[in-house]
């Protein structure tokens, strides 16, 4: 189903919703959960991606194992095509049988409201792993898609039932949108596909021959780069947290009896020293090049193995985070130059 | 209720096996049964210390109580073998996947073990005993590095009387006249064995680098990589496939193992490390 709606129609209907939680993105780039109506003045549906992961709505930094949860309803508004992708990930880990309660509880009580890239940045390359910077409706998860035609007007596409229904509530006395509607928001999209692939130019332009994936794969012998160019990596584990689609945790035991229990379920990060220690100290992994390695082949080639598609969604968080300034695109350029092989593909 | 709750379980007898290896009798504080196939494992916790896989090492047609054999080697262990009958522990699983029995029907069994490593093979033994017409022997070749060290020393004699079943055993070092089995690293057993490998499947267990070195025997010994499994150790948290911490490649050995065969490891670079 499809709406045509302004702007300013849509801020005043989420405005009015309730029974629900709702989180948007602000012109500084962060979630913001909304609290009052002034809050909305913050909302701004154009900027890339909010700074932090959008993991923590589903799967929190830290959350006990020991309590019920209450059903927490929340709908998350203008989520980007990448953080779509991000979901597709960590729900393939949490939900394959059996699946993990807790997050299957949180995903079952949201509404994903996905939103169309107008502004890309440089740090963007999710055309490159096999997305693209809006959402169709075999993209997966999102429930109701917001692209904008110009700057007061947009279209709103549901995408699942729950998102049919979610127009049908709000939207029912809304028009459809006009075929010139529909053919300005194509060219829309078209432009800012583009823009990820220019601003891409010196990497890798696009991934059709699964060059990621060939690349990262087949690098055992190149030691030596892995070295270098993990050299600067402080192990902070920065790139992990800020990830959307890092689904590393551990489970906390520290009860105080049998009857008196706790546990808890907190992010963990493979690139530190005791991730993959066991017992009597071995490790698998026991230098900063091999856990460095661990991370991308992790991403591109055994969940790639696993899901046909990259635990990468080219977000460029963890490039915007790192204080060693490495950035995953260029990391993967030095691996294919230093097997011999052509850059752009 | 989440999926990475234990339930709790009472230590009703604690057997000393060796020095630093025990064995706990536990059952389920609520009367319930616990059932599990051969060769999967579970997390166990010990309250307010922390928790870690192991493998039962009891048949799973004994499903009244469960044993798991334990060695002394860290924060969690170390606790738990100061435990007392009595006490109540955490138990979450069974998890993985375990031995295909089946497909050993109508096959020589070669099981190869080292150290704690017999536990889990000694649950595999003791499934294949229930069934043991099913099978065309059974050979067992067991290491460990002293005399003192071997466990479940009091079962040797009663498995050796029974029709079908081969029992080999060797120790590193012992003192003069301690031992007069074999003396060296348990792949030196195989050399010692008659075995038409053609109709052979080989199950490993044991340290790292006893299960590279026997790996390596068993293909210098014409088993195709397919006739080969192997019990896998790496860290591991929540046990079912979603905290990343066991990965191996594309696999998640808590999910797609413990055990594994030699073809689905062997392009893994650096499968034992
Ligand atoms: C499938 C499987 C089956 C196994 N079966 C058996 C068996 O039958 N018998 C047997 O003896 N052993 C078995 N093991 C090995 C057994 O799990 C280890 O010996 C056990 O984890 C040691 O725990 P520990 O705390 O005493 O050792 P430690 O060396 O102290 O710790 C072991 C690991 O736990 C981590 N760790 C320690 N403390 C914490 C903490 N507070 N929070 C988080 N992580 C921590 C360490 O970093 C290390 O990676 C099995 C292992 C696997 C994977
Ligand atoms: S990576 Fe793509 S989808 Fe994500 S914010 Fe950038 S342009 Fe949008
Ligand atoms: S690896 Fe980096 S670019 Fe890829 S999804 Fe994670 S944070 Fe985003
Ligand atoms: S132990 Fe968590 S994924 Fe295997």
């Amino acid at each position: 189903m499809k709406k045509f709606v302004t702007y300013s129609d849509l801020v005043g209907i989420i405005k009015n919703i309730i029974g629900y939680e709702i989180i948007f993105p602000t012109t500084s780039r962060h979630f913001k959960v909304l609290k009052t109506v002034e809050d909305l003045n913050l909302l701004n549906l154009n900027v890339i991606r909010p700074i932090e992961p959008i993991k923590q709505f589903f799967f929190p930094a830290k959350e006990s194992l020991m309590y019920e949860k209450k059903d927490l309803k929340q709908i998350i508004l203008g989520v980007k095509s990448c953080d779509i992708q991000a979901i597709e990930v960590l729900d393939k880990i949490f939900l394959s049988a059996p699946a993990d309660n807790l997050y299957q509880n949180y995903r079952n009580n949201t509404i994903l409201i996905s939103c169309d890239c107008i502004l890309p940045e440089e740090t963007c390359f999710c055309s490159i792993v096999g997305g693209k910077p809006y959402v169709e409706q075999d993209d997966g998860v999102s429930d109701l898609n917001i692209s904008f035609i110009d700057e007061n007007n947009l279209i709103l596409e549901s995408f699942t039932d729950k998102g049919e229904e979610f127009l049908k509530h709000y939207f029912s006395d809304f028009d459809l949108p006009k075929n010139s509607d529909e053919l300005k928001r194509n060219s829309n999209r078209t432009v800012s596909s583009k823009k990820v692939i220019e601003y891409n130019a010196e990497f890798i332009k696009e991934d059709k021959k699964g060059k990621y994936y060939k690349t990262v794969k087949y690098t055992y012998e190149l030691d030596e780069i892995w070295r270098k160019e993990s050299d600067k990596c402080v192990q902070c584990g920065g790139c992990n947290f800020i990830c959307p689609s890092c689904y590393c945790f551990l489970i906390r035991e520290a009860s105080i009896s049998s009857e008196n229990q706790y546990r808890d379920k907190v992010w963990d990060v493979c690139h530190f020293t005791g991730y993959a220690r066991v017992a009597g100290g071995a490790n698998p992994r026991k230098y900063k090049y091999q856990r460095f390695r661990n991370r991308y082949q992790c991403k591109f080639v055994y969940r790639y193995e696993n899901f046909d598609f990259y635990a990468c969604t080219g977000c460029g968080r963890c490039i915007e985070v790192c204080p060693a300034r490495i950035d995953i695109r260029k990391v993967v350029i030095s691996l294919v130059l230093a097997k011999g092989e052509q850059v752009l593909v | 209720m989440n999926i990475y709750q234990p339930k709790n379980f009472k230590i009703i007898k604690i057997i000393d096996e060796t020095p630093n290896i025990k064995t706990f009798v536990l059952k389920p504080l609520n009367g319930d049964k616990f059932t599990f196939q051969t060769g999967q494992f579970i997390e166990l916790t010990v309250y307010g210390v922390g928790e870690a896989p192991f493998t039962p090492s009891s048949s799973p047609y004994h499903t009244e109580t469960i044993d798991v054999t334990i060695m002394r080697v860290g924060r969690m262990t170390e606790v738990l073998h100061s435990m007392k009958k009595g006490d109540v522990v955490g138990i979450r699983g069974p998890y993985g996947k375990g031995y295909p029995v089946d497909s050993f029907v109508g096959k020589q069994v070669l099981i190869i073990g080292g150290g704690v490593g017999l536990a889990p093979l000694r649950s595999l033994l003791l499934t294949l005993i229930e069934r043991i017409s099913e099978f065309k022997k059974i050979i067992l070749c067991y290491g460990a590095r002293t005399p003192q060290d071997i466990v479940y020393k009091y079962l040797f004699p009663e498995w050796s009387k029974i029709k079908g079943i081969e029992i080999l055993r060797s120790v590193d070092k012992c003192q003069p006249g301690e031992w007069d089995e074999t003396v060296g690293v348990v792949t030196c057993l195989l050399d010692k064995i008659d075995i038409d490998v053609k109709d052979t499947v080989a199950v490993v267990c044991g340290p790292p680098i006893m299960m590279k070195f026997t790996t390596l025997k068993l293909i210098d010994k014409k088993f195709k990589p397919e006739q080969i499994y192997l019990s896998m150790e790496r860290n591991m948290s929540c046990g079912l496939g979603k905290c990343g911490h066991c990965q191996i490649g594309s696999y998640f050995i808590c999910k797609d193992g413990p055990v594994f065969t030699w073809e689905q490891l062997k392009d893994i670079p650096e499968p034992f490390e």
